[in-house]
């Protein structure tokens, strides 16, 4: 068992190389890099300064900057070097806490990633605990109760949530609850007075303003958990093994909650870490809806503006998630089943 | 129902509903079993044994299944009609069944022990924990498994075939029920396994006075375990007659059919087995009155009707119109 998670958790290390190194390539090989941005700024700066009048695709065209001025920049960036030899560089400063700084808003990168942590580690805390606790629950309820009807009514609610995207939800809540009933905030994560309000209060406020973005991130989430649980379930309860406890006296109840339900845990015990990596992720669509400064964001935009440093880094911090996740799963399988061992 | 018996089934009609209707998988079954005495229900794969067992145990999966009709009489008392809570009473502590399917009848991710101790937790809650450990390490032992302590540690994946239905017989036995239905124990066990297992079963009924009622398809496990014999063909009864008689005096053409098909130590070597030509009609396509005419040698056209039951001796009965005329109707 010990031996088994200490290979496991070297074998991060490869997959992290191969993760980082790829995408590390091709941030080099993309069009459209730090480099054409500043030359891009450069022409708009000389543009406005000549006035409308001249021909602004033919600036475009021409190269504004010097030989030397490029080379210079190139050096700055480190594309001077071949792939591996800066891949390593930055390898090497990775190891050492430097995550570098954003080539856009030339803040340090780690700063911007933990400033947004709290906020995604909120809602992808949160979202977990409400998926896996209604899903679990209600997949043993319509397992119980196949084919009645709150089998099949709550069957159309978690596949109309499946169907509709997320932040779709996330609009029609705001349109709903917060510009037609103002029942609950347009956006935001705090009220304007939050430093004054006392502990429960401080609660009460972050649950108010995160309530509906936090539906929206979880209502489309619950089909396949619940799905997963109630077939697992169902095929337990007409197994041998309950018919052997139903013969040794068991009630139909006691049945399901000693003998058919651990088993069924064992399918969602398997998916269980690589779900942990939505604490980071996200969704940038649902933060942008509601206004939420969070890592999905982050991300997303740091690939819109080729902010290389700031990608590379959100990519570190999730892939070692991901990894960590995946033992995690192991883990948990391996305390729910006895049948897996680890050699 | 007389002194002499324990468990009396009368008129049980089990159905299922399938894809092509509703089926009824055993219809009108009776018979009778004896205190401290062996019951053998014999016939092919599909007939109903299993169905039966279930049928007395009120185990038949709901909502697909469903007893119909009939009685289940257990010292007089029908457990078709209790409530389910004298049901949860009645099952193991005084009814136990022991299942065909050795590999899946225990629970992967429960150790032995607690498995065999929940029985007791369930029926003996007066026992404390240790007298409970005490008495699941006895069964193990009387069952004869080696090394029992590390037994109880272990998941089911960690022992043979064998060894899983010893336990499973040692979780039947562990509030020393009156009757025990063991539906094919031996089946899915190779021959030397087999033979101690039986060997087993029939010293602990031997011990306890149990009653037993033994599923097979296997007419040598019959003759050797037990002192009556229902012969089942397609969901009903063809034939009932203490274990004797039937060896001798058969009088259904399929328990004809099924005593020429065992091999026998004067046949020729590597000749061909006597067999019962074609094969056991769908529950959904049977044929309109006696189920056995498409495969009977002796078939005519009276077949056509329901056969009614003869009585060829006492305790011996069958049900086929080649009787009629030579013994009286039931
Ligand atoms: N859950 C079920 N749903 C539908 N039909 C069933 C179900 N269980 C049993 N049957 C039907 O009932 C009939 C009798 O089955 P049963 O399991 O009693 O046979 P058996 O005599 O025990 O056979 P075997 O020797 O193979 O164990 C079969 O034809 C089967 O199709
Ligand atoms: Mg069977």
């Amino acid at each position: 068992m010990q031996t088994y998670f200490i290979r496991r958790l070297l074998l991060i290390i490869p997959t992290f190389l191969g993760i980082t190194l790829l995408v590390f390539t091709i941030t080099r090989l993309v069009p459209g890099g730090p480099i054409e941005r500043i030359i891009m700024q450069v022409q708009q700066m000389n543009a406005a300064e000549r006035g409308s009048r001249i021909n602004f695709t033919k600036t475009n065209q021409s190269q504004p900057l010097s030989d030397d001025q490029l080379n210079q920049l190139k050096k700055y960036y480190g594309f001077d070097k071949p792939i591996f030899v800066s891949y390593f560089i930055w390898l090497g400063k990775i190891l050492t806490g430097d995550f570098g700084n954003s080539t856009r808003y030339y803040d340090p990168v780690l700063t911007m990633i933990v400033e947004r942590m709290p906020i995604s580690l909120y809602f992808g805390f949160f979202s977990l605990i409400i998926i896996y606790s209604i899903c679990i629950p209600l997949g043993i309820i319509k397992a119980i109760k196949h084919k009645t009807i709150i089998d099949n009514s709550t069957s159309v609610i978690v596949f109309i949530g499946y169907a509709i995207p997320g932040w779709v939800i996330g609009i029609l809540l705001l349109l709903l609850f917060a510009a037609k009933f103002e029942i609950f905030p347009l956006g935001g994560f705090t009220s304007d007075n939050f430093f004054d309000l006392n502990f429960f209060h401080k609660i009460l406020d972050i649950l108010w303003h995160t309530a509906l973005p936090l539906f929206s991130y979880v209502f489309g989430s619950f089909a396949v958990l619940t799905f997963l649980m109630k077939n697992t379930l169902m095929d337990n309860l007409a197994s041998d093994f309950v018919r052997t406890a139903m013969s040794k006296g068991l009630t139909f109840k006691s049945a399901i909650f000693k003998h058919a339900l651990r088993n069924s845990l064992i399918p969602i015990a398997t998916g269980f870490g690589n779900n942990i990596s939505i604490i980071l992720t996200g969704s940038f669509l649902i933060e942008t809806v509601f206004n939420i400064n969070g890592m999905g964001l982050l991300g997303y935009e740091s690939i819109v503006d080729r902010d290389y440093p700031v990608v590379m880094g959100i990519l570190v911090i999730s892939s070692l998630l991901f990894l960590t996740g995946n033992i995690l799963s192991d883990i948990c399988v391996a305390i729910v089943d006895p049948r897996v061992q680890f050699k | 129902m007389g002194k002499d018996y324990i468990l009396e089934i009368k008129g049980l009609v089990t159905s299922f509903n399938t894809e092509s209707g509703r089926i009824n998988a055993v219809e009108d079954i009776t018979f009778k079993l004896k205190k401290g005495k062996s019951l053998g229900l014999v016939g092919e794969s599909g007939c109903g044994k299993s169905v039966t067992a279930l049928s007395i145990l009120r185990l038949i999966p709901k909502p697909a299944g469903n007893i119909n009709s009939g009685e289940v009489l257990f010292k007089n008392n029908d457990l078709l009609k209790i409530n389910p809570d004298e049901m949860h009473k009645i099952r193991g502590s005084k009814i136990a069944m022991i299942f065909q399917e050795p590999m899946t009848a225990l629970n992967p991710v429960h150790k032995i022990g607690k498995q065999i101790t929940e029985m007791l937790d369930l029926h003996k809650p007066e026992m404390t924990k240790n007298e409970k450990n005490k008495k699941a390490l006895d069964l193990l032992n009387k069952v004869g498994i080696p090394d029992p302590e590390r037994r109880l540690n272990e998941y089911p994946h960690q022992l043979s075939g064998g060894i899983r239905q010893r336990v499973m017989i040692a979780m039947a036995l562990s509030c020393d029920p009156e009757v025990l239905i063991a539906d094919e124990p031996t089946t899915a066990l190779d021959v030397t396994i087999q033979a101690q297992i039986l060997d087993l079963i029939k010293v602990l009924q031997k011990e306890n006075n149990m009653s037993i009622i033994f599923i097979t398809h296997d007419l040598g496990v019959i003759a050797q375990m037990c002192e009556d014999v229902v012969v089942m063909y397609a969901g009903k009864i063809a034939e009932i007659a203490p274990v004797t008689e039937l060896f001798k005096n058969p009088m259904h053409p399929y328990t004809k059919g099924l005593l020429e098909s065992i091999p026998k130590l004067d046949n020729i070597p590597k000749t061909k087995l006597n067999t019962i030509k074609g094969v056991v009609p769908a529950l959904n396509e049977l044929p309109k009155g006696c189920r056995f005419q498409n495969r009977c040698p002796y078939v005519m056209d009276i077949c056509k009707n329901d056969p009614p039951v003869f009585i060829v001796k006492n305790n011996h009965k069958a049900s086929c119109f080649l009787l009629q005329g030579k013994f009286r109707n039931e």
